[in-house]
């Protein structure tokens, strides 16, 4: 829905347009649904488009791409995404820019905005180019799209092949969950590699107690086991939205954010003063987490 | 089954430090930064390692950078790498991954390859965007986010992580790129013998002729890119800081939290 926000935008601002290319198979429902944002919708309709696989859904976006010529195509960034938009334009010998916080034309020229190390810098590229350019957006950096009037539905003849599948969908494995769940938790308090062992854990808990919270944990924690990976906030974890978040030594990376973003109050400590964390949360201290949270446990004892 | 395998690996500044941006604009100040191998790229070098303790085989650790990258050549040598090979390409930034990776697939055309990995994002550029388009340049089937990988038969059976804790299965034909997603394995320590080893061992260098080009500018690109600007990143809110001492900050911190009604008496 964001993609399509982004498209929407870029076409009628250079006097085109933008069409909706959805993949599936017995997915009408969410053809109108799409349509209902006021874009034509292409629909590819397979049986072989059940599942996502690299190679089914590259065939049907060639197939697309090749009749449909068109001058941007935009995907979303998230794992499926990325897993797409980077092999098609391989493919297809095409540009790409990935990962774009906004994108604009500037004439014949397409200038994508993009952050880099750890989203400290930001950057301004273009690429030109007189075949199709693909980009993806990166999740919640604009609005969804909303609806509008004037949207159809157009069924997209493609024939997938899949004797020339190469990647075979098997299963989906859902994680095992015997522990509590960090997202019925009003508090939080969420460890990452700032705490720099897993000897300091005991710390975080008991500050996690002292609020009446639970402890939650960066990708790196879980990852190295120190915590079970039920205690992952992110976009490969858990998405919460407690009273209190407090993060305690932890960079802000993208996907941490993406999980933690619309708690109510966010404390972030960090002794990075340019860490990202420092731009979602409310209220801010740059410290050693190490020395603040036993100074504050005894102030909140006391 | 052995495996000639080919990882993808790239050195970056250290994301941790404060950065600053060059007076062109157009790159970081890069005089006093210190480099280290890409963090997702450590899992993807244990795991190519892994496979080829398995199964028997090869691997290759490749990267496109300027000479400063043979130290993690070396450091991947020590961990158990074969063969390394840097392609001389010198550009300190190397923005487009468009051409990076037209480099890389250049590259691995040269050399035997049943299987690619790379790891699954850069984390000074974030593209995420490498392995792809290198398997659709080559023509290869790919998965992404891989955190584990299995031989079976003549393929491999993998499981690709989505959003919310999720993981996809797929069996995919050989050869294949995959790309390698952080805590699919835990990385070794490089022993210290073979760390002496590797200072020793020679390191391939390849330059644009040897790939076909007549110099770096002159690869065919189906585009053209520039760097517009590199600026400071707006920042659309900040928190309210709580500034002092450790104690002073603890104190204001106690008092911010109790406020708001949080902390048990
Ligand atoms: C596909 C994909 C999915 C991902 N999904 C997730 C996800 O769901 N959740 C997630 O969290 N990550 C996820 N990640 C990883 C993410 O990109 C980051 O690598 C991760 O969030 C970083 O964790 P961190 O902030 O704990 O570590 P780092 O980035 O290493 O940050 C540590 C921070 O601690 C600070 N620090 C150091 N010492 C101290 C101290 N003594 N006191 C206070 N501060 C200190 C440092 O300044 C630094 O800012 C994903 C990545 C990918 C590619
Ligand atoms: N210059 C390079 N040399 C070798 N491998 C690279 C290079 N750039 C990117 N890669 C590989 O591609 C992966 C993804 O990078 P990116 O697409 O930039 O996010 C990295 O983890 C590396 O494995």
């Amino acid at each position: 829905m964001e993609a399509i926000a982004v498209g929407r935008e870029l076409g009628s601002r250079s006097g085109g347009h933008a069409r909706v290319a959805l993949f599936g198979h017995d997915v009408r429902v969410l053809a109108d649904v799409l349509a209902g944002t006021g874009t034509e919708v292409l629909l590819a309709d397979d049986p072989a488009l059940a599942e996502y696989t690299p190679d089914g859904y590259g065939q049907a976006a060639r197939a697309v791409v090749e009749s449909a010529n068109p001058r941007l195509i935009l995907v979303a960034h998230t794992s499926q995404g990325y897993d797409l938009a980077p092999a098609l334009a391989g493919a297809m010998d095409l540009p790409l820019v990935t990962n774009c916080l906004a994108l604009r034309f500037d004439g014949e020229r397409l200038i994508a905005t993009r952050r880099l190390l750890n989203e400290k810098v930001q950057a301004e590229v273009e690429i030109a180019s007189s075949r199709p350019i693909v980009a993806t957006v990166r999740p919640g950096s604009v609005k969804p799209a909303g609806p509008s009037a004037g949207g159809t539905v157009s069924v997209m003849p493609v024939r997938i092949d899949p004797s020339k599948a190469r990647t075979r969908f098997l299963s989906i494995e859902r994680p095992q969950v015997q522990d509590i769940d960090i997202a019925g938790a009003d508090i939080i308090v969420s460890a990452g590699r700032g705490i720099q062992k897993k000897e300091n854990l005991p710390l975080i808990e008991e500050f996690a107690r002292a609020l009446g919270g639970v402890v939650g944990a960066s990708r790196p924690l879980t990852d190295m086991d120190w915590l079970p990976k039920t205690r992952q906030v992110g976009q490969s974890g858990k998405t919460v939205r407690p009273k209190l978040y407090v993060a305690c030594g932890i960079s802000g990376a993208m996907q941490h954010v993406a999980g933690m973003k619309d708690a109510s109050l966010i404390v972030a400590i960090n002794t990075d003063p340019s860490a990202p964390i420092f731009e979602v949360a409310h209220v801010g201290i740059v410290a050693d987490v190490l020395k603040l949270l036993p100074a504050t446990l005894k102030e909140l004892k006391s | 089954m052995p495996l000639n395998i080919v990882v993808c690996l790239k050195q970056i500044p250290n994301p941790d430090l404060q950065f600053q941006i060059a007076p062109d604009g157009k790159d970081i100040k890069r005089d006093a930064l210190n480099y280290k191998l890409n963090g997702a790229d450590e899992y993807a070098l244990e795991e190519a390692v892994r496979l080829k303790e398995k199964s028997g085989g090869r691997v290759v650790a490749l990267t496109a950078g300027p000479k400063r990258t043979e130290q993690m050549l070396r450091e991947a040598l020590a961990k158990g790498a074969d063969e390394v090979i840097r392609i001389a390409f010198d550009e300190a930034a190397a923005y487009d991954v468009g051409k990076v990776s037209r480099l890389l697939a250049a590259a691995i055309r040269t050399v035997p390859h049943d299987l690619v990995l790379t790891g699954v994002q850069s984390d000074d550029l974030v593209n995420s965007a490498t392995g792809g388009l290198v398997a659709g340049l080559l023509g290869l089937p790919h998965a992404s986010v891989v955190t584990r990988v299995e031989v079976k038969g003549n393929g491999l059976e993998v499981a690709c992580e989505l959003e919310g804790g999720l993981q996809r299965l797929y069996s995919i034909a050989l050869p294949a790129v995959l790309t390698i997603q952080f805590g699919a394995n835990t990385p070794r320590y490089a022993p210290l013998p073979a760390i002496m080893k590797a200072a020793r061992q020679p390191i391939k260098e390849l330059s644009p002729t040897a790939l076909g080009f007549a110099s770096w500018d002159a690869v065919p690109l189906p585009y053209t890119f520039a760097v517009r600007e590199l600026s400071p990143p707006a920042a659309k809110g900040h928190a309210e800081m709580i500034t002092g001492t450790v104690d002073e900050q603890a104190k204001k911190l106690a008092q911010f939290l109790r406020d708001k009604g949080f902390g048990r008496r």
